[in-house]
């Protein structure tokens, strides 16, 4: 507190800036670019914060108290009302064959909230995730002989679309060291693709119109994940989960025909956190999800690759009374589900962060913003990808 | 429990919405020449027979004026042969009726010190009618003999043709003879395109006094010419008047009196075409066609075989739409000597034919320029005009504003009238009937 007037009238109501963020949020999220998906669904979206992205943590695992939607139990030592928000800016490029490319997008891939009540030692959570995100355009040139004269033809396919993931859920403290976390979500998002033919209209020689044919589809299903966490000693902090689904459906919008489902596998997550020495923590975390059983894909568009696993390190730099500042370092290594030709994808991130605590009292955080860059490359033969990824969290309790 | 730093907070939300707005939520897409990720497309072109896109082709005649011209024609025995090359006739008459307004009542004039003055006491000596002639479109071969008579039946400068010296709704005035009544001559004068684009007709002082009286209704100049085998387009004429001034009685000055009314008559009257299509002229033809577009294709078998039969034809596929027409050589008295041009324009109220009103123009401002070569024996030239947004409207039901939209459409003039010439194109009944080119777009899923 600063001077003599009343904390309640400094506060800065934090929940009017986090309705302004997840206002920017909505009409962003989940979308990315990546031809990888092209055949599936799309690319997954690590829906992570900005100290698991810096760390290369799938999610689950991180010690102390965190807002995550992949980790269902770790809400449950909030004490305060908390929300976070991510911000996550990217640029990309890309090789296929002898074309190349760039790319830029902003998202929004994790928006969580949680509600503490101390009477039940647990916690009410909600959290909007990103799941899959599929956005590109692709054209093709042709010539066609109309009225004996050769007219160049553009076709031009614009997919934008994606799947987010609401959840709903409750976090339960058992005893001082043992949390468990139940929740229940609904998949959500839409599909669009635009098809664009058009003609030279100077080789045609007149007013020339293009074909547009717009389709969209609508995402629906659902999915329930449960998981616990435990500190069975003062030097580690372990947590598991396993997340069921339902089938994806992707239902027509409008005048668009064609209704699909898809079966999602189930998803298996572990992690834990490891203290080395007082400032220096060891972080490792894996997911085992198999995609090749899935239904609803055409042959050879799924993965047979499994595995998704990271590691990381979180340094203390600076660690005062209530403030502190981490830095951090870590490696994922990814499995995306869907193929681009043949080859089974690979996702590679080398990451960095720093975080800065505003208030932490023990391991929790009660007002924080996290940073994390990442250099990602992601193959496929003969797609190959590269990627910067900037991660910006901001937590605030007790709005 | 510590009391938290609210402050801090408040500056991280806010450092959070800077850095947003920094990173900003512009996408960028990427984009890659694939055909294994782009549905391929598929373009074809038909041609679908007047049977196969039309219903009616009708011609009507009789929009606006000669008067509405702002000019007029001269000929005499020009282009005998009438429409399909049949015997020779007397050839096409025509003669431009000029009558000149009052003349003007005061002047500045020098007088005899050199300072300007307003002089309102003007003596008309004696004038001359001045023409001007379009070099381009006249046609004719060599110096052409112009000559001037003056008019002495009274005659209404908006409706006068051939025959009558008034022409209105419920009431008729003939000639006393056909082209102009009894007339006098007042000059002639050889016009040499080779010299210029302007003739000058001498006229007398009684003639110039005569015209001075603007409450006779008789008074006014035929201009014709009697050189066989041409026609002269007018575009402009003015009376100059020789004229003394009482502040300076030893000096001439010219005034001009310009036309108060300019129409031009001719004979013989085209006929209603039997077989053949035509637009232009004055008073105005227009050709109407009646459409009916085919929703539903059963061929050719090349867009069976991609994208399958039957299609059903939405606006959406339509790229490109145009009306072809074969050109004819029509009569040769009406036949284009320059670059003319046509529009295309639907028929809101087909039912009150030939008066519905017409639509905005589907060619857009100028529309369809057609050289006179292409109508020039033997023709049978192909004239394509782009009637995409037409065509797509039709198939829609409505126009992309949605008003409502007829299947009725009039070939015309681009304005009404824009010359005594007019297009022939080949009818419906014609093996070189109109036929409707269409490209088509598909889709086909991958």
């Amino acid at each position: 507190m600063e001077g003599n007037s009343p904390a309640v009238e400094r506060r800065p109501r934090p929940w009017r800036a986090a309705a302004a963020l997840a206002a920017l949020a909505l009409p962003g999220a989940a979308s990315a670019q990546s031809f990888m998906g092209a055949r599936g669904l799309g690319v997954p979206v690590v829906a992570v914060g900005a100290r698991a992205a810096a760390l290369g943590n799938l999610g689950i695992g991180l010690g102390g108290v965190e807002v995550s939607a992949g980790d269902p139990a770790t809400w449950a030592g909030l004490v305060l009302p908390t929300v976070s928000i991510t911000m996550q800016p990217a640029w990309g490029e890309f090789d296929m064959n002898e074309q190349s490319g760039n790319s830029r997008a902003t998202r929004f891939p994790l928006l969580g909230i949680g509600y503490p009540v101390p009477g039940a030692r647990g916690a009410v959570t909600l959290s909007l995730a990103g799941h899959l995100e599929q956005r590109f355009v692709a054209v093709n040139r042709s010539t066609v002989v109309l009225n004996e004269v050769e007219v160049e033809a553009e076709d031009r396919r614009a997919v934008d679309g994606g799947t987010s993931v609401v959840r709903l859920g409750w976090a339960q403290r058992l005893g001082s060291r043992f949390a468990v976390g139940l929740s229940v979500g609904s998949y959500v998002g839409r599909l669009e693709k635009v098809f664009d033919r058009e003609l030279d209209s100077l080789a045609v020689g007149g007013e020339v119109y293009s074909l547009l044919e717009e389709n969209s589809w609508r995402y629906g299903g659902t999915s329930v994940i449960a998981g616990f966490n435990a500190d069975p000693a003062g030097l580690l902090h372990v947590a598991g989960a396993v997340e069921w689904s339902g089938d994806l459906k992707e239902a027509p919008l409008g005048e668009t025909a064609g209704e699909s489902a898809y079966s999602i596998p189930p998803r298996f997550s572990g992690g834990a956190t490891g203290r080395l020495s007082p400032r220096l923590h060891l972080n490792v975390s894996a997911v085992y999800q198999d995609w090749s059983a899935a239904e609803g894909f055409g042959e050879g568009v799924v993965s047979e690759r499994k595995w998704n696993f990271g590691a990381g390190l979180e340094w203390l730099l600076v660690g005062g009374e209530t403030r502190s500042l981490p830095v951090r370092f870590g490696y994922r290594r990814l499995a995306a589900p869907f193929r681009y030709e043949k080859e089974d994808p690979v996702e590679s991130i080398w990451s960095l962060g720093a975080g800065l605590n505003f208030v932490k009292v023990g391991n929790k955080r009660f007002g924080w913003m996290d940073v994390a860059l990442e250099r990602g490359a992601r193959t496929s033969e003969p797609l190959a990808e590269r990627f910067w990824r900037a991660t910006v969290s901001l937590g605030v309790a007790r709005f | 429990m510590k009391e938290l730093p609210a402050r801090s907070s408040g500056r991280a939300t806010g450092t959070a919405l800077v850095l947003a707005a920094l990173c900003g939520c512009q996408e960028l897409l990427p984009v890659v020449e694939s055909e294994d990720l782009t549905r391929p497309g598929f373009s074809i072109e038909l041609i679908l027979s007047f049977d196969e896109f039309a219903e009616t082709a009708r011609v009507y005649g009789g929009y606006g004026r000669a008067s509405e011209l702002a000019g007029g024609f001269v000929a005499h025995e020009f282009g005998g042969q009438s429409e399909g090359g049949g015997p020779r006739g007397p050839g096409l008459e025509a003669a431009t009726l000029m009558r000149f307004g009052r003349y003007p009542r005061a002047a500045q004039v020098l007088d005899t010190t050199g300072t300007l003055r307003p002089d309102s006491s003007l003596t008309f000596l004696s004038g001359r009618v001045l023409a001007r002639f379009d070099t381009i479109g006249s046609v004719r071969e060599g110096p052409v003999e112009v000559v001037a008579h003056a008019l002495s039946e009274p005659w209404d400068g908006v409706s006068a043709t051939w025959e009558y010296s008034v022409d209105t709704v419920g009431h008729r005035v003939a000639w006393s003879r056909p082209g102009g009544g009894l007339v006098e001559e007042i000059a002639s004068a050889v016009w040499d395109p080779e010299t210029g684009d302007s003739v000058g007709i001498p006229v007398d002082s009684a003639w110039i006094a005569q015209w001075a009286d603007t409450t006779d209704l008789g008074r006014g100049v035929r201009l014709s010419t009697t050189t066989p085998g041409v026609r002269l387009r007018v575009t402009g004429s003015v009376l100059r008047l020789d004229t003394r001034p009482s502040v300076n009685p030893d000096t001439i000055i010219v005034l001009p009196a310009g036309p108060e009314a300019t129409t031009f008559i001719y004979a013989p009257a085209p006929s209603q075409p039997r077989k053949t299509l035509r637009v232009g002229g004055a008073p105005a033809w227009r050709t109407v066609l009646s459409i009916d577009i085919p929703r539903v294709l059963e061929g050719p078998g090349e867009l069976c075989d991609a994208v399958g039969c039957p299609v059903e034809i939405g606006e959406d596929h339509v790229s490109f739409a145009a009306l072809r027409l074969v050109t004819r050589a029509g009569a040769r008295a009406f036949a284009p000597s320059d670059t003319l041009s046509i529009d295309v324009r639907s028929v809101l109220a087909p039912q009150f034919l030939p008066k519905s009103p017409l639509g905005p123009s589907r060619l857009g401002l100028g529309g369809k320029w057609l050289s006179h070569e292409l109508f020039e024996p033997p023709a049978g030239e192909l004239v394509e005009i782009a009637l995409t947004s037409l065509v797509r409207d039709l198939l829609r039901g409505e126009t992309a504003a949605g008003d409502p939209i007829t299947n009725t459409v009039a070939l015309l003039s681009t304005f009404e009238p824009v010359s005594l010439e007019y297009h022939t194109f080949e009818g419906a009944a014609s093996p070189d009937a109109p036929g409707l080119r269409l490209i088509l777009n598909f889709s086909r899923e991958n």
